[in-house]
């Protein structure tokens, strides 16, 4: 390997990353203000693949503005659902068994529909972009890559700005920190998690769209991506949004390099088993360790 | 008090009146596919009284069975294409899946609640890639298994009949124990428990291993029936849901509920899946999502409350209630 390669690989990663984040903030944030983990998640991102997928084939809308388009559509799927399934759910500070099972089940639900309309058979969406590079040199980027990492930082930053600078950001953060204190200084914890759950679908939606243009999906697509998701935003410490994107980064870095050391037939082992030691090492994710690290000093 | 007495008396008589009538059921000519459809659904029963143990009584929730039923699986083929007996190689199932079982459990009992679930779907899926890569057990492409003699199936039919009956014994010696109790304690407060004596790590670890046996013991029964297993079928994340659906629509907690929740699902995946086969995962989801939401103590919950509205003076407190039935919620503080 040369030093080319090297580069060659950390940009991948990079780029990687970038989709990786975008994936798992819809569940960070859902699992932040309403301690849900949201099995469905799978699901949402496989709809959003075949919402681009339709757009495309139907209207001949670019996947990236049908990934554009998939924010406002999965936004009110995301609060009829949370309006129709999870209010209901007993409402607690930690995650129960109960959301996960009802996630899981909505997330069968939502594969068979996948099933019913689209049959089983491996879909892309294959446009001109899918195999030109940009080079420099020696070191060639993938456009396409390239432009779905792009708007996959673009909608980060958006949310991040949100998140820090809204009202409704500012009642999120409450919500995560402290459910209780949140309500008793008024902030309405029932307006807040429909809205949540909405923004959260919506970037399942948008990152679904996303995915479809790099890779194949068929209903059962979400699967692997949501243990990536579980990964990183465990690696993230499960509630913050800068926590996913560097979560993000680690799985897409230990991915890409592992290339190098474990045989092709193993790879998708590596973030199951990643997954299980990150939630023995390091519970809290990178800041729980660094936080940790600083109490010391 | 009478009736009450009666309906203890009923539900002591009615577990041997069964077994009683699966044994005679073949003798009175029943065609191969009933005894096959009654085969299934005993080795799917099993699995869920075996993760029931786990999951219901000591409310550590897996999604990681499909480890034990593949392995249990997968063992018995391997030691009867070396020539051992099947019910040595029952065994030899059962011990594979109990280390298995302590492997895994080692690192993600330290994990709670959901997180312990996350980690044990992460276990599975690792477990299947690796399986599928090995040369030992023919990879991805799976495994013959040949048994010298004529195929009897009515063997195969005694041997899950007896293992079911085995199961559900073990279940209840261990929910009539102190054993037991410590698991019960476990699930409704972990610290509380440790708090009073109780070393919840290690008694986790033993219930997996009985858990994990059982079920390891049911994949070889399966492997040994239908003579060709691959890992994307035994090692299927599918599996793992299966034998987690098994117990919650039945009544989480419960042991008659395992029992129930086995032969509904038995039945509505050897048959009713010829009937709809497009629908049958939309079927589990919507069961799910209906049981958690409308009644959480599943089938085994709606017959006690259709039985108490039928005579309200015999169901007797709520206590009486926790003793008959075991008490099951799926609510934060049982997690």
């Amino acid at each position: 390997m040369t030093a080319i390669d090297y580069v060659n690989l950390l940009i991948s990663a990079f780029l990687l990353a970038g989709v990786y984040a975008a994936m798992s903030v819809g569940m960070t944030i859902i699992y932040g203000v309403m301690k849900i983990v949201n099995l469905a998640h799978a699901g949402f991102l496989m709809l959003g693949a075949y919402f681009a997928y339709e757009l495309f084939e139907h209207f001949h809308i670019d996947p990236i503005i049908g990934a554009v388009l998939a924010l406002p559509v999965f936004f009110l799927f995301g609060v009829a659902v949370h309006w129709l399934l999870v209010r209901w759910l007993p409402k607690s500070d930690t995650p129960t068994l109960s959301s996960l099972l009802l996630m899981f089940g909505f997330w069968l639900v939502l594969q068979n529909i996948g099933y019913i309309v689209w049959g089983n058979t491996e879909q892309s969406i294959f446009t001109p972009r899918t195999v030109s590079t940009i080079n420099f040199g020696e070191i060639s980027i993938s456009t396409l890559r390239l432009i779905v990492f792009v708007a996959a930082v673009i909608s980060l930053a958006v949310l991040q700005f949100i998140f820090a600078h809204s009202w409704f950001g500012r009642s999120m953060r409450a919500l995560i920190q402290n459910p209780y204190a949140a309500q008793i200084v008024g902030v309405d914890d029932q307006r807040t998690a429909r809205l949540t759950f909405g923004l959260g679908t919506a970037f399942a939606g948008f990152a679904g769209s996303l995915l479809a243009m790099l890779y194949s999906f068929d209903p059962d697509f979400g699967r692997s991506f949501l243990l990536r998701a579980f990964v990183i935003i465990v690696l993230g410490g499960l509630e913050s949004i800068t926590g996913a994107a560097i979560g993000a980064l680690v799985l897409a870095l230990v991915e890409t390099f592992s290339i190098m050391v474990v045989p092709a037939g193993y790879q998708p082992a590596i973030s199951f088993a990643l997954l299980v030691v990150v939630l023995l090492v390091m519970p809290k994710g990178i800041a729980g360790l660094l936080q940790k690290r600083w109490r010391f000093v | 008090m009478k009736t009450r007495d009666a309906a203890r008396r009923l539900t002591i008589v009615l577990p041997w009146l069964a077994l009683l009538v699966l044994l005679l059921l073949p003798k009175l000519g029943l065609s191969s596919n009933a005894v096959r459809l009654l085969f299934i659904t005993a080795v799917w029963t099993t699995t869920s009284i075996g993760w029931n143990l786990l999951g219901g009584i000591a409310g550590q929730v897996s999604f990681g069975f499909a480890v034990f039923y593949g392995l249990g699986a997968y063992s018995t083929a391997l030691l009867m294409h070396a020539g051992r007996s099947p019910y040595f190689a029952f065994l030899g199932s059962a011990a594979v899946a109990v280390l298995a079982s302590y492997l895994i459990g080692l690192p993600t009992f330290r994990l709670r609640g959901p997180y312990f679930a996350i980690a044990t779907i992460g276990v599975t899926e690792a477990v299947r890639v690796v399986m599928n890569n090995l040369d030992i057990t023919g990879g991805s492409s799976g495994y013959r298994i040949t048994e010298a003699g004529p195929f009897n199936q009515l063997v195969h039919y005694y041997t899950a009949i007896v293992l079911v009956a085995v199961a559900v014994m073990v279940s209840y010696l261990v929910v009539h124990s102190k054993f037991g109790l410590a698991l019960r304690a476990i699930k409704q407060d972990e610290d509380a428990a440790a708090d009073i004596g109780v070393n919840p790590y290690s008694s986790k670890l033993w219930i997996h291993a009985i858990a994990a046996a059982l079920t390891g013991i049911a994949g070889g029964v399966y492997a040994r029936y239908a003579a060709f297993i691959y890992p994307g079928n035994v090692f299927a994340f599918q599996t793992s849901i299966s034998i987690l659906l098994m117990p919650v629509i039945g009544g989480i907690g419960t042991i008659w509920g395992a029992v129930l929740g086995g032969i509904v699902f038995g039945i509505i995946e050897e048959e009713l899946v010829v009937y709809f086969p497009n629908v049958h995962l939309m079927l589990y989801g919507v069961l799910l999502i209906v049981i958690v939401l409308l009644e959480p103590d599943g089938l085994m919950g709606l017959l006690r409350r259709l039985f108490r509205r039928k005579s309200s003076e015999d169901s007797g407190s709520a206590d009486a209630d926790k003793v008959l039935w075991g008490r099951s919620r799926l609510e934060g503080r049982e997690l």
